[in-house]
């Protein structure tokens, strides 16, 4: 990925997006409310520490809403009683915490050096062009798919391995992606 | 503290004795020693993320961060060894490879340890030849500005407003070579002490956009001072360019203010360069104020106050020997002194004991108060029919016409003369607080010297000097030399400032006995 790409992925805290954020302050729904609010409970008795929840309560705020918006980050935040500078910090310094909305398949191919060797580049083509995506980290007009690049998804022996959201798809290759795209609604 | 082990250790063939605890890097200090630093600083918790101290250890594996490796007994440590010196350079190269190198337009160039210990440490070149990252500029709100891409990420600024500040704004957001001083969409530093984190960053990355692009730091002539603008007294340093004050700083002292001053008090100066000063003794004739010699302008000072009852409007922030001189002019009679106080909202810093921006907006109430001027809304209450007001650079705004008319005779010491008081018998132009000599007594009952940092307008005189040589004139003792030898009088004559002098004073001034109630 070149910079410019993770830039669209995953922008920087102080890219311009303040009006987005700020427009969605004032429709924010809360997300921990009945059963989302009673896992956290839950979650909150495994651990010493309001604090030490964080990571899986982000994980309930993407799942429930496919990303994390600066809204979510200040709930977070005051339901762990921590400040909204510190969870974003932290959300941030993960990749795998979406900062903007995503499709709602995010596919991510690795581009690593042994998927490199087996084609790799040719599988994100296909998947940029079979999911009307073009460019990498955008999103199709449909809302249906996100693309991305990653770094080793630890199955060199099964070069090139694709995650479509929690799904593992390996060994693929650009003329399999059609097959694999069209068994998704 | 008081039985804390003693611990005996070498660092650079020097022995040095600290308490069991210290950090490497401070018992360094203590020896001399400056162990090159950024993300360690003595006011903020340790965080040892910059790697910038590292020391050699003898008989320990690898090398030490000396800020956050306690002394042990017998421990020799190397700060210049190859060993220390070549991990240093390491470090340094590493800080730099997004550096934009932009020292020629960067504010910190000359007061920026990056650029000392590359100097001093680093690589004479660049090996690096991939593109170096780029960020914006961004506006952190309050007065600071954020230069992202001079950032070593040291945590400073971060460590100060979670901590000392505890309003914990800033974080470092992403990682790696994309990692960022960040802060919260809508939470800028607004805190009333934020402006220190631009005090703390070691390098061109948090900048006062109040200071931006106005001087060079090797520009300026620099001041021991004492902050004027509340009663908290923060040890600061005035820093002037071509004899106008453009910045002021906190200088550190730890029974006061540690490292810190307030926003307020820090932006709080442009009156120190005010170009609309008395610049000459005026003295009236007829129905109107003519320039005159000092000599003359005394005279008939002393003449418009002889034989007279005097009532004195004293600002609360002159120094001690102005008032002590003041009062002794009311003293030769039954003359009497008031002052009036500008109020605020007061602004705790809560990592730090007993410091705040205090509600009163002026550096010596309790100067003024220990010398028997009493604190009033309405000072010119206590001048009767008849009497002389002498009206010594206080707000004019107390004034009324119909004071003035009360007044059977009207001298005015001051920086500056309002419309209101043109009607003055006699008129004497001073210097303000930072072009002359002083002290100041804090809420606390420190007594603090302030240095002089640019020179008076015109023929304008210390305060000082002119209240002593008024005093004179009317028969006392006065005439004094120096500031010392006016607080030297003070000292002998009044119980709270016994035994204190100038050189007792230093530059970190020392508490008054105890006197009844001001403790």
């Amino acid at each position: 990925m070149t910079p410019a790409e993770i830039g669209a992925t995953h922008a920087p805290g102080h890219a311009p997006h303040g009006d987005r954020a700020h427009a969605h302050a004032e429709e924010y729904q809360p997300v921990f409310t009945g059963a989302a609010r009673a896992e956290l409970d839950a979650l909150l008795t495994r651990y010493p520490t309001r604090m030490a929840a964080l990571l899986p309560a982000l994980w309930i705020v993407q799942r429930e809403r496919g990303w994390v918006s600066e809204g979510a980050m200040t709930e977070v935040a005051h339901v762990l009683e921590l400040t909204p500078a510190y969870v974003k910090g932290v959300v941030t310094f993960y990749t795998m915490y979406h900062q903007h909305p995503v499709g709602r398949y995010f596919v991510q191919v690795c581009t690593t050096s042994p998927c490199g060797a087996c084609g790799a580049e040719d599988v994100v083509r296909a998947f940029l062009e079979h999911t009307g995506t073009r460019e990498l980290g955008v999103t199709s007009p449909d809302g249906k798919f996100t693309v991305i690049e990653v770094e080793c998804l630890g199955a060199c022996g099964f070069a090139t391995p694709v995650m479509v959201n929690d799904e593992f798809h390996e060994s693929v290759t650009a003329d399999r992606v059609q097959d694999i795209l069209s068994k998704l609604e | 503290m008081s039985e804390a082990k003693m611990i005996t250790l070498t660092i650079e063939g020097r022995q040095v004795r600290v308490a069991e605890g210290t950090s490497i890097l401070e018992a360094a200090k203590a020896a001399g020693v400056l162990v090159p630093h950024y993300c360690y600083h003595p006011g903020l918790p340790v965080a040892g993320v910059c790697r910038m101290c590292l020391v050699e250890v003898e008989k320990a594996p690898k090398l030490a961060p000396a800020c956050a490796t306690a002394v042990a007994e017998g421990q020799i440590v190397h700060v210049h060894s190859g060993k220390a010196l070549e991990a240093r350079k390491g470090v340094l190269e590493f800080l730099l490879i997004n550096h934009p190198l932009d020292c020629p337009i960067c504010d910190q160039a000359g007061e920026c340890e990056l650029q000392d210990y590359t100097f001093a440490e680093g690589r004479s070149e660049g090996r690096l030849i991939e593109p170096k990252r780029f960020n914006p500029v961004e506006d952190f709100g309050g007065d600071v500005l954020y230069v992202t891409n001079r950032c070593i990420l040291c945590t400073r600024c971060v460590r100060f407003m979670d901590d000392v500040a505890q309003e914990p704004v800033l974080n470092v957001s992403e990682r790696g070579d994309r990692a960022v001083i960040g802060k919260f969409e809508g939470q800028d530093l607004t805190h009333p002490w934020s402006g220190n984190v631009v005090d703390l960053c070691p390098v061109g990355a948090l900048l006062s956009k109040d200071f931006l692009n106005k001087a060079r730091a090797w520009e300026l002539d620099r001041a021991a001072s004492v902050c004027p603008n509340c009663t908290q007294g923060c040890n600061i340093m005035v820093e002037t360019r071509d004899n106008m004050v453009v910045r002021l700083r906190p200088r550190s002292n730890e029974d006061v203010n540690k490292y810190f001053m307030c926003d307020y008090g820090r932006l709080n100066y442009r009156w120190m360069n005010r170009t609309d000063r008395l610049e000459a003794p005026l003295v009236r004739h007829g129905d109107r104020l003519a320039a005159a010699e000092w000599e003359v302008a005394i005279d008939a000072a002393a003449r418009a106050l002889e034989g007279k009852r005097i009532h004195a409007v004293v600002s609360p922030s002159l120094s001690n020997e102005a008032l002590y001189l003041v009062a002794r002019i009311l003293g030769r009679g039954d003359g009497t002194g008031a002052f009036r106080v500008e109020r605020g909202p007061e602004a705790p810093l809560p990592g730090v004991e007993d410091l705040a921006l205090r509600a009163d907006r002026a550096a010596n109430v309790q100067g003024a108060e220990m010398l028997g001027f009493r604190r009033s809304d309405a000072p010119l209450a206590g001048l009767r029919g008849g009497d002389a007001l002498l009206f010594v650079d206080a707000d004019p705004s107390v004034l009324d016409v119909g004071d003035l008319e009360r007044a059977g005779a009207v001298v005015v010491i001051g920086t500056a003369l309002p419309e209101i008081l043109r009607t003055a018998d006699a008129v004497l132009p001073i210097a303000n607080m930072v072009e002359e000599e002083g002290t100041f007594t804090n809420i606390r009952g420190r007594v603090q010297r302030f240095l002089q940092a640019r020179a008076a307008p015109g023929m304008a005189r210390p305060s000082w000097w002119v209240l002593g040589d008024l005093l004179a004139r009317l028969g006392e003792p006065g005439s004094y030399f120096l500031a010392s030898d006016v607080f030297a009088a003070l000292a002998a004559s009044r119980s709270e400032f016994s035994g204190l002098s100038y050189d007792s004073l230093g530059l970190r001034g020392l508490p008054v006995m105890a006197p009844a109630g001001a403790r």
